[in-house]
């Protein structure tokens, strides 16, 4: 994506170079024109002076040297002429060893013809006919002082125009970076919504942008407002089917159900798997995923009650330990967070001897969360197993393998890697690493 | 022990009525939660189980006014919202345990049992024991220097409440009110003939006699 600034700026310059350059390249041609048309006919009075210099002498024509200009007698002078009679041909002085060629046509050349010490002759050939027979003048004048201060000027315009340029593109900048505060402003107030340091756009923005941020704030609220509403209905569900079954559990522990041991274990295992399928299903639905952009998760106001939870869970005789930076706040919604959490510290604390440990830190990646437990650990063979299946490893410990299942759903909505390692503690390491949410 | 449970589903308050009355202790059973709200904290309850959704009102509002009202009565908090920023919010309105459903009835039996001794101060014991005594809660019996003594229903029930204070001076009437619910006759003539068939079977100087004040399980059989 590139940016509105850039995309103008370069726009801009394009228009001003293309315009400035042929601004100034048709005004120099113009120019070049007008002055050559106004030498044409100085070259054509300069004919008709040396034209008025051929008189009929005792040898027959000859020139008048005294009606001559002294700049034709001064070599390299810049002025030349050379005239053609029917036998013979006269030059001025001033062409000294160079030789000032016919031209075809009458009138002034088109192209400059090289000249000595580097000058550069406009040419212009006059015919006549007098004394009964034709006169060809040519007149040559040196244009390179002219086309010199032509270079000159070229050279001005383009540095005025160089720094008029750069002067409109900082005008331009600044202007544009005014306009397009309040975007910028949206801009920012965006990415902090996605890195979940706020859960609305600010409303002062200008008329044009008032549509967005309002569509914006209403789709954030909405969607809000729907996760809320459809967790409540799955909990609402959740219970409607959670009660009857806690009836049929109770029921299948009965004292009539006792002398039927067959028929209690197949009702224990149907209604055990009931149970399980409501609670990952139910589990799954929860989740917000990454809908909400607002979401956060404060570790420094939700760990201490998260952990209080488990203590008042699990006893006192467990040492639990957390750690993260200090205000830190993870872009993911709480609620998914704490599941994810208190499944992973709860069978943490279940396994646990005595310490349970967990660490939160900011790598580049994304987030970093470690669980460690100074429990018997999982065997590395079985590790795989574990996490593939979610299975439960070992069925006295109830809601082992079903609270894995569910953060492995948290974890793969995000798009994190859960792994399972030997922890420092000699127990059980989690790992769970989320990346950042794309912007 | 006198409990309280506030559950709106009848099905399931009957299962657990039944269950809870097996284990010996006096139920009274409550789906409303603004009765509850009122009944919980007049009443001398030993251990309440709530259920959060309850008509008339929230679990959660009935288990604020109580704790903000200064009841300190454990709470344990039943519920099939089970996710963990629920039991979180639970536990931070002031409830003692949580479970959800559903859940098997023996496990609400031991939490019930660990809860009421946590909330005596004997926490860490896997079984109720004070004065050299061992109440096995699961079968109703008490062992005495590695010699087992079966009980009846009502002796258990007056053992155990003795054992979870043990040292403290009970009035009959104190013990009347937290042995039976709120509907059955109080007599405290039944508890004079229950105490004495304790000392029978454990020994005269297990429960002292305070003329005129009540009785005190001292259970110093040395």
């Amino acid at each position: 994506m590139r940016s509105i600034q850039r995309r103008l700026s370069l726009g801009l310059v394009s228009v001003l170079l293309i315009v400035g350059l042929l601004l100034a390249q048709s005004s120099l041609w113009l120019f070049d024109r007008s002055l050559r048309g106004y030498l044409q006919t100085t070259l054509q009075d300069e004919t008709q002076t040396l034209l008025g210099a051929v008189v009929r002498g005792p040898n027959g024509l000859q020139l008048d040297e005294r009606r001559l200009s002294a700049a034709y007698k001064r070599p390299y002078s810049g002025l030349y002429f050379r005239i053609d009679l029917n036998e013979q041909s006269w030059r001025s002085r001033s062409l000294w060893d160079r030789e000032l060629h016919t031209v075809e046509a009458e009138g002034l050349k088109d192209a400059l013809g090289d000249g000595p010490q580097g000058q550069q002759w406009l040419v212009y050939r006059a015919d006549y006919q007098r004394y009964g027979q034709p006169i060809v003048i040519h007149v040559a004048r040196d244009y390179r002082p002219i086309l010199d201060s032509f270079s000159q000027v070229q050279k001005v315009i383009l540095g005025l125009g160089v720094s008029a340029l750069v002067l409109i593109l900082l005008l331009q900048r600044l202007i544009v970076s005014r306009a397009l505060r309040p975007l910028e402003q949206v801009r920012r107030q965006l990415l902090q919504l996605q890195q979940g340091q706020r859960s609305q756009l600010d409303q002062q923005v200008p008329l044009e942008l008032e549509p967005l941020v309002a569509q914006i704030n209403h789709l954030l609220a909405h969607t809000e407002d729907t996760l809320k509403r459809s967790r409540n209905a799955l909990g609402n569900l959740g219970h409607a089917l959670k009660t009857p079954l806690a009836v049929l559990v109770s029921l299948a522990t009965r004292e009539e159900l006792k002398q039927l041991p067959q028929l209690r274990e197949s009702l224990d295992g149907q209604l055990q798997q009931i149970e399980q399928r409501i609670a990952r299903e139910l589990g799954r639905a929860r989740l917000a995923g990454e809908a909400l952009p607002g979401a956060h998760f404060d570790c420094a106001s939700e760990l201490p009650e998260l952990f209080s939870t488990l203590t008042m869970i699990h006893g006192n005789h467990l040492q639990l330990e957390w750690q993260a930076e200090p205000g830190l706040r993870l872009p993911w919604d709480r609620e998914d967070l704490l599941e994810l959490l208190g499944n992973l510290l709860d069978n943490a604390c279940k396994w646990a001897d005595s310490q349970v440990q967990l660490h939160i830190c900011k790598v580049t990646a994304g987030y970093q969360l470690t669980i460690d437990d100074d429990g018997p650990g999982i065997d590395a063979a079985l590790r795989d197993e574990v996490l593939s299946r979610g299975s439960r490893l070992d069925e006295q410990v109830a809601g082992h393998g079903l609270g894995l299942g569910i953060v492995r759903d948290i974890v793969d909505a995000w798009g994190g890697i859960l792994q399972l390692a030997e922890s420092p503690l000699d127990g059980l390491r989690v790992t769970v690493s989320l990346p950042l949410k794309r912007t | 022990m006198r409990l309280l449970l506030v559950e709106d589903h009848v099905p399931l308050a009957d299962e657990l009525l039944a269950g809870l009355i097996r284990q010996g202790y006096a139920v009274d059973w409550l789906a409303d939660g603004r009765d509850a709200a009122y009944q919980g904290a007049t009443e001398p309850y030993d251990l309440i189980i709530l259920d959060l959704g309850l008509p008339g009102k929230p679990g959660i509002e009935v288990l604020q006014e109580w704790r903000s009202g200064g009841l300190t009565t454990p709470v344990l908090i039943l519920t099939a919202r089970g996710s963990w920023a629920e039991r979180i919010e639970g536990l931070k309105a002031g409830a003692d345990d949580y479970m959800s459903k559903p859940f098997h009835p023996e496990e609400l039996h031991l939490r019930i049992q660990s809860l009421l001794r946590r909330a005596h101060g004997l926490a860490n014991q896997p079984q109720l024991e004070a004065a050299g005594l061992q109440l096995d809660e699961g079968r109703q019996s008490v062992q005495r220097n590695g010699e087992e003594v079966q009980l009846t229903a009502a002796e258990f029930r007056l053992l155990r409440y003795f054992m979870l204070h043990a040292g403290q001076l009970l009035s009959k009437s104190h013990l009347a009110e937290h042995l039976y619910d709120g509907e059955s006759e109080r007599d405290s003539n039944v508890i004079e003939v229950h105490v004495n068939h304790l000392r029978r079977k454990l020994g005269r100087e297990i429960i002292e006699t305070r003329r005129g004040q009540g009785y005190r399980f001292s259970g110093d059989t040395a």
